[in-house]
């Protein structure tokens, strides 16, 4: 059991975010979606878990590096 | 066998019990106290079990008594040797850190460590190189002993800089390097340090306060944070010594013994026809959706066969020593998940050192491109991204090595010009989903069409009308029947078919051999 905080690849904005607190994630699933660059950027579960904490809201700028949300597996 | 040995040379095993003792228990301790191994336990982990063959172990600093006899031997704060690596020799050598912070030792032989034995060791036998370093390099009190002053580095550098285009040098920071100890962890093809316990700067907190009144802590300073991820001063982190070693050994893996031979190939378990599903989707179809390059990459390579260098640094390129087949392959795939993948100064730098490491050892490369040009705005051109994204295309244009590049996405402007090799039989694929020019038509028909749309009642729709208008022009299946790209294959079939043209490569490279001279000014 280990919590994973996942950060930002880059500086941006979220845009959506496609989960909730508590759902189970599969590897791979997107958590939320950063907007930057004009591309739209998906947060992925880099291991199967459950989804413990959200830092941040749509329309939020985000800093590369910056605690996003974090996976429990 | 050792009893018959102690009895018959005493001074001999004296001796050298004296040298394994290194700088004594407590010194010893206080290494492991700040989470630091000693050189001889970092050998041990670094090299095949009993392969380590010490060179100089004797030497070192005697004290005797009244009678001239040997009381005890202080050794030489340097420990060094050949071993073996996965069964080929190397020749290694680091800083005793428990013996006097590993400074010279102040005999005229240096047995390693700048411009030392051990660096003519990998000379001679055309060996890799691998420096475990651990030291704060010169010293004022040098100057005490010596006597006089000399010009810095005058018996040092030109051997670490010769090897470069010879051998592999690898090194590993394992302690905190300024001066000598730093310049020799860059003069290498491979660097790692460790987070929290290593530190490399041009000089450290006492220096700094001294020349400029600032005060900052030594991890602050030079940290894996500042080192790896800000500066790319060195190429990776690790998480542990134990880690920042298996890096070595893993980085070793990918490179022939020097620059006469070719690099090693495997057998390769991962069947060649493997060809994943997964690859027909993953570029989404929307143009502005980001997606996995990584995994993408991962899914064409021979299975965990993928080692990234400077993961952290320059984010908008990966740089990935990788095999196909068995063969080591150099992998420079864009990122459209940072700055949609465009080049930037630091992706520039980072591409370039790896083409430059890639050519010298005969290692082919694959592009897999999805960039949309060099990254633009005011922060891009204050770091000089222009010139360092033209130095990347310079270096391409050079490259020797057999290239194939495979267009994924985009492949717009001078940037994407940094990922074909004309020198090379040009070979392009693309899949499908690819596009490329000079740049693309959304940004190109605001330009190229101003007085038009300006002009025009609507000049929204107006510029709408003109893109929908060229749009099929730019697909890339005309490119295709014009043969202005080689093929365009079905994504899943992509492991075969680099798998193919990289075991045809090997035909080229065994010609080529040997040293790879490079000439003309960077611009």
């Amino acid at each position: 059991m280990s919590e994973i905080e996942i950060n930002s690849p880059v500086t941006g904005t979220v845009w959506k975010v496609e989960r909730a607190v508590g759902d189970q994630l599969q590897q791979g699933d997107v958590i939320m979606i950063l907007e930057s660059m004009k591309m739209e950027i998906p947060v992925e579960a880099e291991t199967a878990g459950t989804l413990e904490k959200i830092h941040v809201a749509p329309e939020d700028p985000v800093n590369e590096g910056q605690r996003l949300c974090v996976v429990r597996s | 066998m050792d009893d018959l040995q102690e009895s018959a040379f005493p001074e001999l095993s004296f001796r050298q019990a004296e040298s394994k003792k290194m700088g004594g228990p407590a010194a010893i301790a206080r290494q492991h106290e700040a989470g630091r191994l000693t050189i001889r336990e970092r050998i041990d982990k670094l090299v095949d079990a009993d392969s380590f063959r010490e060179v100089g172990a004797l030497a070192g600093t005697g004290s005797y008594d009244a009678n001239n006899r040997l009381v005890s031997v202080i050794p030489a704060p340097y420990v060094a040797g050949l071993a073996k690596i996965d069964g080929r020799p190397v020749a290694l050598g680091g800083e005793d850190f428990t013996v006097r912070g590993g400074t010279t030792f102040g005999s005229t032989r240096r047995k390693g460590g700048q411009g030392g034995f051990i660096e003519d060791l990998a000379f001679h036998y055309r060996i890799p190189l691998v420096n475990l370093i651990d030291g704060a390099g010169g010293s004022v009190t040098s100057l005490k002993r010596r006597g006089h002053s000399v010009f810095p580095g005058v018996h040092g550098f030109e051997r670490s800089v010769q090897l470069l285009g010879l051998v592999p040098v690898a090194s590993a920071v394992l302690g905190t390097a300024a001066g000598g100890p730093a310049g020799r962890a860059i003069l290498s093809h491979f660097s790692v340090m460790v987070n929290d316990t290593s530190q490399i700067f041009a000089a450290g907190p006492p220096v700094v306060k001294r020349s400029l009144g600032q005060v900052i802590d030594k991890n602050d300073l030079g940290g894996t944070k500042i080192a790896v991820d800000t500066a790319g001063t060195i190429h990776n982190a690790a998480t542990s010594e134990e880690d920042a070693i298996e890096q070595i050994r893993r980085f070793l893996s990918y490179m022939p013994a020097n620059v006469w031979e070719l690099p090693p190939v495997e057998e390769s378990l991962d069947p060649i026809d493997r060809c994943e599903a997964q690859l027909a989707t993953i570029v989404p179809e929307k143009r502005t959706q980001a997606y996995n390059m990584q995994r993408l990459v991962r899914m064409v390579c021979d299975k965990d066969s993928c080692f990234d260098l400077q993961p952290s640094y320059g984010k908008s390129v990966m740089t990935t020593l990788a095999r196909l087949g068995g063969r080591p392959v150099g992998i420079i795939a864009n990122n459209p998940m940072v700055y949609g993948g465009a080049m930037d100064v630091h992706s520039a730098r980072k591409q370039i050192h790896f083409m430059e490491l890639c050519d010298t050892f005969h290692i082919p490369l694959v592009f897999f491109v999805d960039v949309p040009g060099f990254m633009v705005g005011l922060k891009a051109e204050q770091e000089g991204t222009l010139r360092e994204g033209m130095r990347a295309v310079c270096v391409a244009g050079k490259l020797r090595v057999p290239t194939i590049t495979l267009v994924i996405r985009k492949c717009y402007g001078m940037a994407g010009m940094a990922t074909c090799n004309k020198n090379d039989v040009d070979l392009k694929l693309a899949w499908p989903s690819a596009e490329w020019g000079s740049l693309p038509v959304e940004g190109g028909v605001a330009a190229a069409f101003r007085k038009d749309i300006m002009s025009a009642p609507d000049p929204t729709a107006r510029e709408r009308e003109i893109e929908a208008e060229l749009k099929p022009f730019a697909s890339p299946f005309r490119t295709a029947e014009a043969f202005a790209v080689e093929d365009i294959i079905d994504p899943r079939q992509t492991r075969p078919v680099l798998c193919e043209f990289i075991a045809l490569a090997e035909q080229r490279l065994r010609t080529e051999v040997g040293l790879k001279p490079r000439y003309g000014v960077q611009p």
